[in-house]
């Protein structure tokens, strides 16, 4: 994830003070890791050097908290990059529970690694109905379903995945211990 | 409460065994989801629990009273009283409107004929679909039919709703629209739902998730604040 | 594609698919057997003399008198009308199925072409075998049967024999015939390889037009006699043929008028319905009432010689009752001489009109089994939400009835005044021939029997079609 062009995107809708801008990155992404206030002020201190925002009103006296921010040209032409450059899908494949499966068959044995399977299926069974509640709760936003949507997605495949590979463990071990 | 229990539930078609001795509660407003793989008999027990299809061994009790010894004519009467059924496609009778399709199980009740089209209406616009009144199964989208027969299922206010893969022939958007309404009207109505789906996402919606494999209860996923004892795992 | 190849693939299907294959072969046999024998009566020679020598080798005079044995001829090809009719509706049977294999067909790489032509072969085989097996029956009938009585009489024309070529016309030429009318059939049918798509065919409601027709019919049948007697027995052809145009006519306005009286029974239902099943055989009546009259056709055809064969029946017999009045009064007593010829005619008429109704009950029972197969998945579900077996029975009832009887009584009205206009008066201001009600009430029923019986047949087919397992069926 991107803290920086968060910033400038979230700067791009009007001039912020920093406290603001973490209140709009909490609201606007619910089910992201909250932001820490040191981080958007360290974020915004590199964003500062680099002339991608710039510091409104000196009203250094009522503390860093009154110094509003807003977008420069060029923090726009780089937010404008980074919209319109793709992602890498999914260069490597690099999930813990991928590793820890791995693990299981390499140091212990078929059971290990599946009852590893099992309870992290049940765990993502879990988390995948509190989502689904917290969709289908009558005071939803919209911001917060297509959140819910992509944790959603992803726990989905991952289940497909734990479904799968909990058929496939018995094949799995006899190839690494040969 | 306890409305619907299955203990021991044997079927099998010819030499095949489909469900091989499944014991189930389903309480008063509870969601519960049937998964496993393909051919787990998923269906077989939704249709043993609604009474479409008699068991070979095994009882099935409904409010106490034992559903597999009635009549077909009693299980018919039992099914569009108290139970409301829901299939992937396919259900509505195409050469009737939307309306006239819902307000089917009311006229067979004897319900008037107006009276009926008042309710389907209602119906219709609680699935919001109030606009394919006047309109055929044929000239609606997938979505659109399936919430129409959703209404069906429920236009005589079942206790149990049995819904056989009701999203598997929409598209995603499509298929979460039409569960969480079903879900919603569902919890509204306390009706009781037995949702047979081979979807980890759909089955997400309800409070309870029982895994078959191979005609037996491979394991249930406990719901959110529901325990549960039992699964042969 | 070779032809080898093609056959293997019209052949190949499962039991309705052989169900198919064996009624069709079957109506080609009588199609045959009535071709034939027409074509026989055709072939007797008439023996030197005037214009009336008869062939005394025969029993009946229906072969005897040469101007009889045009009439019956014609006769045995109208016989004909009904088994193609059967054929046309065995041509339904399982049709979803052999679709759905066609479609795979398509699916694999077959051209459109190449599928109509599986499906052509398909009809085109299974008629032959009917016909060759239709020429075996006749020509083995014909030995078997050939048995002159005491005085050397024949029951039936087994010494003479057809004219070879139009044997072979009637052998050859009925499976073509079959596999072009396939070709038609499947040309209202898309088959694409994702399946097949009727495409739309005739829509909106009907229009009343059809009753012109039998308004026209029944014009040409009135001014018949008319105009002969204007031009005293000149030019009788031409006015023969009028009248045979205006009957087909007035067949073909019964038959399309069929259609809007179903579009019509379903609106009355409609408004009327108070119960589910009324409610769902209107809403099917609305929707395609062309199927009435697909389905009717060869009956209310039927029906319409009935009506007119009952015309005939009267004016019969109150010619025969005032010659033995005439005799009477001339004095010859009771038991004096009275031709019972055309009244015995008449009997092997209303035969021929009975058999022609059960031919057109088998079709419709095809047709209405048809139907309920290929709608089993939604009938499975129905019943699986609770709708009873017998609300979807009685619906089937109420869908087959509501046109039925009005077509019925309307083919048996039509039918009457053409034949009692084309009988006409015996002479200008003579007793004129009662309405036989009596008899057209037992034709009416009859058929009405018939129907129902039917409908009783393929409500049975209800319960194997809505077991559960058509759930899973696509």
């Amino acid at each position: 994830m991107s803290t920086p062009h968060l910033l400038l995107g979230l700067l791009a809708t009007g001039t912020m003070h920093g406290y603001e801008l973490k209140r709009a990155h909490d609201t606007r992404l619910p089910q992201a890791r909250p932001l820490a206030f040191g981080q958007v002020y360290a974020t915004l201190g590199r964003l500062l050097r680099d002339g991608l925002v710039a510091s409104t009103g000196p009203e250094r006296l009522a503390g860093p908290d009154r110094t509003a921010y807003t977008l420069t040209e060029q923090g726009r032409a780089t937010l404008d990059q980074w919209l319109s450059s793709v992602e890498p899908p999914m260069p490597y494949v690099n999930s813990p529970l991928f590793a820890k499966v791995v693990v299981a068959l390499l140091v212990a044995d078929v059971d290990r690694a599946r009852a590893y399977l099992v309870a992290q299926r049940r765990a993502h069974t879990e988390r995948l109905r509190e989502l689904t509640a917290l969709k289908t709760a009558p005071s939803v936003t919209v911001d917060d379903i297509v959140a819910a949507d992509y944790a959603i997605a992803h726990l989905d495949a991952d289940l497909r995945w734990l479904h799968t590979t909990l058929d496939r463990v018995a094949d799995w071990h006899r190839e690494v211990h040969p | 409460m306890t409305q619907l229990q299955a203990r021991g539930l044997v079927k099998s078609y010819g030499p095949t065994p489909a469900l091989r001795g499944i014991t189930l509660d389903i309480d008063e407003g509870e969601i519960v989801a049937v998964t496993g793989p393909s051919g787990c008999g998923k269906s077989t027990l939704l249709h043993c629990l609604a009474g479409i299809l008699r068991p070979d061994a095994g009882e099935v009790s409904w409010r106490g009273h034992r559903l597999d010894t009635w009549s077909e004519a009693a299980r018919s009467r039992l099914r569009r009283t108290d139970f409301g059924v829901l299939f992937q496609f396919g259900q509505l009778v195409p050469e009737l409107t939307a309306a006239e399709n819902v307000a089917l199980p009311l006229l067979l009740a004897g319900t008037g004929r107006r009276a009926a089209r008042t309710a389907a209406l209602t119906w219709l616009e609680r699935l919001s679909v109030a606009e394919c009144a006047d309109v055929r199964p044929g000239e609606m989208s997938g979505g659109q039919q399936q919430r129409c027969a959703t209404a069906r299922a429920l236009v005589t206010e079942p206790r149990v709703l049995f819904a056989d893969e009701p999203t598997g022939a929409l598209d995603t958007l499509a298929g979460e629209q039409v569960l969480t309404q079903l879900v919603r009207l569902a919890r509204e109505h306390r009706t009781s739902v037995v949702l047979v789906t081979h979807e980890p996402r759909i089955a997400a919606y309800a409070d309870r998730e029982v895994v078959l494999r191979d005609g037996v209860i491979d394991h249930t996923g406990l719901g959110l604040d529901a325990p549960l004892a039992g699964g042969s795992r | 594609m070779s032809l080898a190849t093609l056959t293997r693939l019209a052949l190949a299907g499962n039991r309705t698919d052989a169900a198919r294959v064996a009624l069709t072969a079957l109506s080609a046999l009588l199609a045959t057997l009535a071709g034939l024998a027409a074509l026989t009566v055709l072939a007797i020679e008439k023996p030197p003399g005037d214009a009336w020598q008869q062939s005394e080798q025969y029993v009946n005079a229906l072969l005897r008198e040469p101007g009889l044995r045009g009439g019956t001829a014609f006769a045995l090809v109208m016989l004909t009308i009904p088994v193609l009719a059967l054929a046309g509706q065995s041509a339904r049977l399982g049709a979803p199925s052999r679709d759905r294999r066609l479609a795979a067909l398509r699916l694999a790489g077959a051209t459109p072409g190449q599928v109509t032509r599986v499906a052509m072969l398909e009809t085109g085989l299974a008629s032959l075998a009917g016909t060759v097996l239709g020429l075996a029956c006749y020509l083995g009938g014909r030995e078997v049967l050939h048995r002159p009585d005491d005085n050397g009489q024949l029951a039936l024309p087994t010494d003479v024999l057809p004219p070879v070529p139009a044997m072979a016309a009637v052998v050859l030429g009925l499976p073509v015939l079959a596999a072009a009318a396939t070709a038609v059939l499947l040309r209202a049918v898309a088959t694409t390889p994702l399946g097949v798509v009727r495409r739309a065919g005739r829509t909106g409601s009907p229009q009343p037009w059809p009753a012109l027709l039998i308004g026209l019919g029944v014009l040409a049948a009135a001014v018949v006699e008319p105009i002969q007697w204007a031009l005293r027995g000149a030019a009788l052809e031409w006015l023969a043929l009028v009248a045979m145009v205006g009957i087909f006519g007035a067949v073909m306005g019964v038959i399309f008028g069929a259609g809007w009286i179903a579009h019509l029974a379903g609106r009355t239902l409609h408004r009327l319905a108070r119960r589910p099943a009324a409610l769902l055989a209107a809403r099917r009546l609305t929707d395609d009432p062309w199927a009435s009259s697909r389905t009717f056709a060869a009956l209310l055809a039927a029906l319409i010689i009935a009506g007119g064969a009952a015309a005939f029946r009267a004016s019969f017999q109150l010619r025969a009752e005032l010659e033995q009045e005439q005799n009477r009064l001339a004095g010859f007593g009771d038991d004096a001489f009275h031709d019972s010829f055309y009244l015995n005619t008449m009997d092997l008429v209303d035969l021929a009109v009975a058999a022609a109704v059960a031919i057109a009950a088998a079709g419709l029972l095809v047709t209405l089994v048809e139907g309920i197969v290929s709608r089993r998945r939604t009938y499975a579900a129905l019943v699986a939400t609770g709708v009873p077996r017998a609300t979807i029975g009685t619906s089937i009832a109420w869908q087959v009835l509501a046109p039925v009887v009005p077509a019925v009584l309307i083919a048996l009205g039509v039918g009457y005044a053409i034949g009692r206009l084309l009988t006409g008066d015996l002479s200008p201001g003579a007793r004129r021939p009662d309405v036989p009600l009596e008899q057209l009430a037992v034709q009416g029923a009859g058929a009405i029997v018939a129907v129902l019986v039917v409908v009783g047949l393929g409500v049975l087919f209800l319960r194997s079609t809505t077991a559960v397992e058509e759930l899973r069926a696509t």
